[in-house]
């Protein structure tokens, strides 16, 4: 068999680079029509009355009067309504749809729609909980009541946008009997099911296609199925093609983002300086609607001892509901907010019991066979020990640690540890997604991949594509993956949690082995495989206790910065990256998951400021949202380092959110090495650092 | 929707001006995006537009015997690629906005947005650049200073555009321009500061300092300066703490979604202080 690392080009490249690729806003049908939102003006209250403009012929309002089935987005739970009726949880809340052929006339009837609200007292606190966690490993409450020392710090993290390069977008065709949703999107079957439900159907009612996707990050696992249910509900009303894209403003203003979190950590010290115990609470900040962020909340709770094992472990955590914009899935997806805090942690306790946070670190750090945070097993090898190696020499980071950790040096060091749950949390994939993929081989040998995962940019076509080749030993022209098309392809799950390539990719392995077994040439032939949970793994979704995750991916990240000391400003000067992702399907698309992802955690803990004022995010383009350029990057240094995972297709475990995990706290370290001043917060601004260099402590 | 005058000549230009209230449009950097409109409609300006970027009579930049001209239509890149561009505004330019747009914005048009956060305007400041503006019948040469009244207000009259601007090309023994944006490039500056230097057998013989971004307009104090000409350069780094305060009340941030006012104010300050103490 041949290298399965090794790069190959990727599939969509040339379609990409040569401005062929049709996206969403560039398909238009003939007799389209546009859709434009009105929006709540008040962060909470009830809509007293609507005063319409008269509204001219061929233009319609389609508002929670046209919903034939529930005026519920299916995510979770039925708490977020397709169109508000009454009451109004936060700013910006869809109201209606102005639906029409000119887009100017249609704004200019939205601008004429007056609403009246009762206006309430909005909630942006963090008060009332809506969703409470608690679990325990050990005796850790026992601990704690007797603890003689205790070592306590806050954390907090803020919020953190998408900034996809394509915004929302999506049309709605009407067939006979039948509504399709096409546009952008990571999960087929989530706005298949969402539209069933609004529009009251069954499964041959709604069909979703995706079209080639401008990036996603996350933001577009569950948002889409918003706007689909809407567009869908007008489409059923008026009969024509309608499109709803959102502008930049717009979807940096009204769609989910990562959850701004507060964190508090204890530690109980035993008298040699042990870490007895560790409690841990996390306070989310969910918005106005729960969505997914009581599974968010889980996988933030699950990562509490990061990388180390703690005998005894308490963790509580709320999700707490603001009059605010929902916020939802992000790449990460609970874990950089909570990796941030304990990497933090563990150097801050090493600091108040001066002790190298090295040899802390290295004393705790979780070996093969170690029991988890939710008490399930770490059963794999874990090869953390060389990774660290690794990239304390591709780093020189002893040197340098020792060199800027001099008075009045402003270069700083940091590395993180972390790692990744691969997959859903919990039995998510055998209970709720039971994934199925399809392979179909035609008639001329060529063989079609039909799964519901889509390419947002990641590479999946590539690497799925090269998985069917290798194991057929087919050209890979011969292989055909085309944009998901919900009539044509089984559900086969989101594509989401880092699971596209563990859990579908070993899907489509075993099916391209299954077909070799069943190989004729000339005929058509289809098979199929259906998910099955590994046996050992066990979980109770009630009490958190178990395997939360079938494996977890590892990365080590050092980050170098110079600081400015007249303008607190952070240079980066140094990145390094070591990742045990299993095995890398192809290596160059892994590190181009890699670099975006450590860029993106880098900035997140560094650069990206979201501000909430009175329920209006005031960041609402990129000019004010910083993201980075590439005069704000380096040459970044990555190493992968093979340790195939059984239950892997080669080996290959999760990748996408791994790589983003370790930024933040890498970046907040270095500042902190180059300040030395104690960061407890991201993003580490220059605001911040004045802050710190002017009032903080070390 | 509004009208768009093409004209083929400058004094074409000014014809139309004579005659119609025009938004002039030269890169459009600033204006499509102030004027923009939702996705896939055309931008929403108010005024007829007249396009001027095309008109190479603006486009030169020669060097006369103690001072360089720049047409009001050379874009930011060119001026940065010039042999006869003074090394301060290089220096502005070199890590202004992103490539693309340095290739299609002009200087013109930055003065004439008066932006506090223009980068290009602590510079022209400090060098004492004037700006040479022309109507049908009239001309008139006036000192950056005058020439913008406050963010986004110029005194240019309605018939009016700009020719070209004039700078001395002085050589200075201290010259610094800092920007201090949000990232190292495609920013808009949350500080600017440029400040010049002369010293001749430790006197300080020429002083100059600007701030941007810290205010409604860009900050020159001539009569702080004046205080400072004059000192020796012992004089001017003991009394640096004393010269940094007589700053401050004319420091006059804001808090925004891109920084904060005790930010703006302490780095500000915190600029010129490092500059004062480079000067030996």
């Amino acid at each position: 068999m041949s290298n399965i690392s090794k790069a190959i080009k990727k599939v969509d490249s040339e379609e990409k680079m040569s401005g062929k690729a049709k996206y969403i806003n560039d398909i238009s049908y003939d007799d389209m029509l546009f859709a434009m939102t009105l929006r709540a003006s008040e962060s909470k209250g009830e809509i007293v009355n609507i005063e319409y403009p008269k509204i001219p012929k061929g233009y319609t309002i389609v508002d929670h009067n046209d919903i034939q089935g529930k005026n519920f987005v299916k995510i979770i739970f039925e708490d977020m309504p397709i169109f508000a009726e009454k009451e109004i949880k936060y700013y910006g809340e869809p109201i209606l749809l102005v639906v029409g052929e000119n887009r100017a006339i249609i704004q200019d009837i939205i601008n004429n729609i007056h609403v009246t609200y009762k206006v309430k007292t909005p909630t942006y606190k963090l008060r009332d909980s809506v969703i409470h966690y608690e679990f325990e490993k050990g005796n850790a409450k026992e601990i704690f009541n007797k603890a003689k020392k205790k070592i306590q710090f806050d954390y907090s993290t803020g919020y953190q946008e998408h900034v996809y390069i394509e915004p929302q977008g999506l049309i709605g065709l009407y067939e006979v009997d039948k509504i399709s949703i096409i546009g952008s999107m990571q999960c087929p079957y989530y706005i298949k099911n969402a539209v069933m439900q609004a529009l009251d159907c069954d499964e041959k009612g709604v069909r979703v296609k995706q079209t080639t996707t401008g990036g996603a990050f996350g933001g577009k696992e569950e948002f889409p199925s918003l706007i689909a249910c809407q567009i869908a509900i007008a489409v059923n009303k008026i009969k024509k093609p309608i499109k709803l894209i959102y502008n930049r403003e717009e979807d940096m203003e009204f769609t989910t983002k990562r959850h701004p979190s507060n964190i508090n950590l204890v530690a109980a010290i035993g008298e040699n300086n042990e870490i007895q115990a560790i409690k841990a609470y996390v306070a989310l900040d969910s918005g106005a609607y729960i969505g997914l962020s009581g599974v968010v909340l889980q996988r933030a709770m699950i990562a509490s001892s990061g990388v180390y094992t703690v005998d005894n472990i308490e963790v509580t955590g709320d999700v707490f509901e603001t009059n605010t914009v929902p916020n939802g899935a992000f790449r990460g997806f609970g874990a950089p907010q909570m990796m941030f805090a304990i990497e933090m942690f563990i150097h801050h306790i090493a600091n108040e019991l001066k002790i190298d946070p090295l040899v802390l670190r290295n004393k705790y750090l979780a070996k093969q066979n170690d029991i988890t945070s939710t008490g399930g097993k770490f059963r794999d090898i874990i090869i953390m020990d060389e990774m660290i190696n690794k990239v304390m020499n591709m780093s020189d980071y002893k040197r340098k640690l020792s060199e800027y950790s001099k008075e009045g040096n402003f270069n700083g060091i940091g590395m993180s540890w972390f790692l990744h749950g691969c997959g859903f949390t919990g039995s998510g994939e055998q209970k709720h997604i039971k994934a199925l993929v399809k392979l179909r081989k035609e008639k001329n040998n060529h063989v079609t991949i039909l799964v519901a995962s889509v390419d947002m940019g990641q590479g999946i076509q590539t690497t799925m594509k090269k998985i069917v080749a290798d194991i057929l030993q087919l050209p890979i022209e011969n292989i055909i993956y085309n944009n998901p098309d919900t009539d044509l392809v089984p559900d086969s799950g989101p594509t989401v949690a880092s699971r596209t390539i563990m859990i579908v990719g070993g899907l489509v392995a075993q099916a391209a082995k299954l077909l070799k077994e069943q190989w004729v040439e000339g005929k058509e032939i289809t098979v199929e495989k259906r998910y099955k949970q590994p046996k050992h793994i066990k979980w109770d979704e009630e009490k958190l206790r178990g395997d939360a995750y079938p494996a977890y991916s590892w990365g080590v990240n050092v980050v170098e910065v110079k600081v400015n000391p007249a303008t607190y400003q952070v240079q980066l000067t140094g990145v390094y990256e070591v990742y045990d992702v299993g095995k890398a399907i192809d290596e160059r698309i892994v590190l181009g998951q890699a670099e975006g992802g450590i860029l993106q955690g880098i900035s997140y803990g560094s650069l990206e400021v979201m501000k909430n004022v009175n329920g209006r995010i005031q960041q609402k383009n990129i000019t004010d949202y910083i993201i980075p350029t590439s005069c704000d990057s380096v040459n970044i240094k990555t190493v992968f380092m093979d340790n195939p995972y059984l239950l892997g297709p080669y080996g290959a475990k999760g990748a996408g959110e791994l790589t983003l995990i370790g930024g933040a706290p890498a970046v907040a370290l270095a500042i902190e090495n180059a300040i030395n001043r104690r960061v407890t917060k991201i993003p580490v601004t220059p605001e911040y650092i004045m802050e710190l260099i002017d009032y903080g402590k070390n | 929707m509004v009208k768009s005058f093409i004209p083929k000549t400058y004094k074409e230009a000014l014809n139309l001006l004579a005659k119609n209230k025009l938004t002039i449009i030269a890169g459009g950097t600033d204006l499509m995006v102030k004027n923009k409109n939702i996705s896939g409609l055309l931008p929403k300006f108010k005024k007829d537009l007249l396009f001027i970027a095309h008109l190479t009579e603006l486009d030169y930049i020669k060097k006369e015997k103690d001072t360089i001209h720049i047409g009001a239509n050379v874009t930011l890149e060119k001026i940065l690629d010039s042999f006869h561009t003074h090394s301060l505004l290089k220096e502005a330019l070199s890590i202004m906005a992103s490539p693309a747009i340095r290739h299609i914005g002009t200087i013109g048009g930055n003065i004439a947005n008066a932006s506090p956060a223009g980068d290009t305007l602590p510079v022209l400041y400090v060098l004492n650049t004037k700006i040479v503006v022309k109507s049908l019948d009239s001309e008139r040469t006036i000192p950056i200073n005058d020439f913008i009244i406050s963010s986004g207000k110029t005194i240019l009259k309605e018939n009016e555009l700009i020719s070209e601007i004039i700078i001395p090309d002085n050589k200075f023994d201290y010259e610094v321009f800092l920007k201090v944006g949000a990232r190292q490039a495609d920013a808009i500056s949350k500080i600017s500061f440029a400040a010049i230097a002369n010293v001749s057998d430790s006197i300080v013989s020429d002083f100059r300092v600007t701030f941007g971004a810290v205010g409604p307009r860009i900050v020159r104090e001539i009569e702080i300066e004046n205080n400072i000409i004059g000192l020796t350069t012992n004089e001017l780094n003991s009394r640096c703490k004393e010269i940094c305060d007589s700053y401050k009340k004319f420091i006059t941030p804001i808090d925004d979604q891109r920084s904060s006012a005790v930010y703006r104010k302490k780095v500000s300050l915190n600029l010129l202080e490092k500059y004062i103490n480079s000067i030996k």
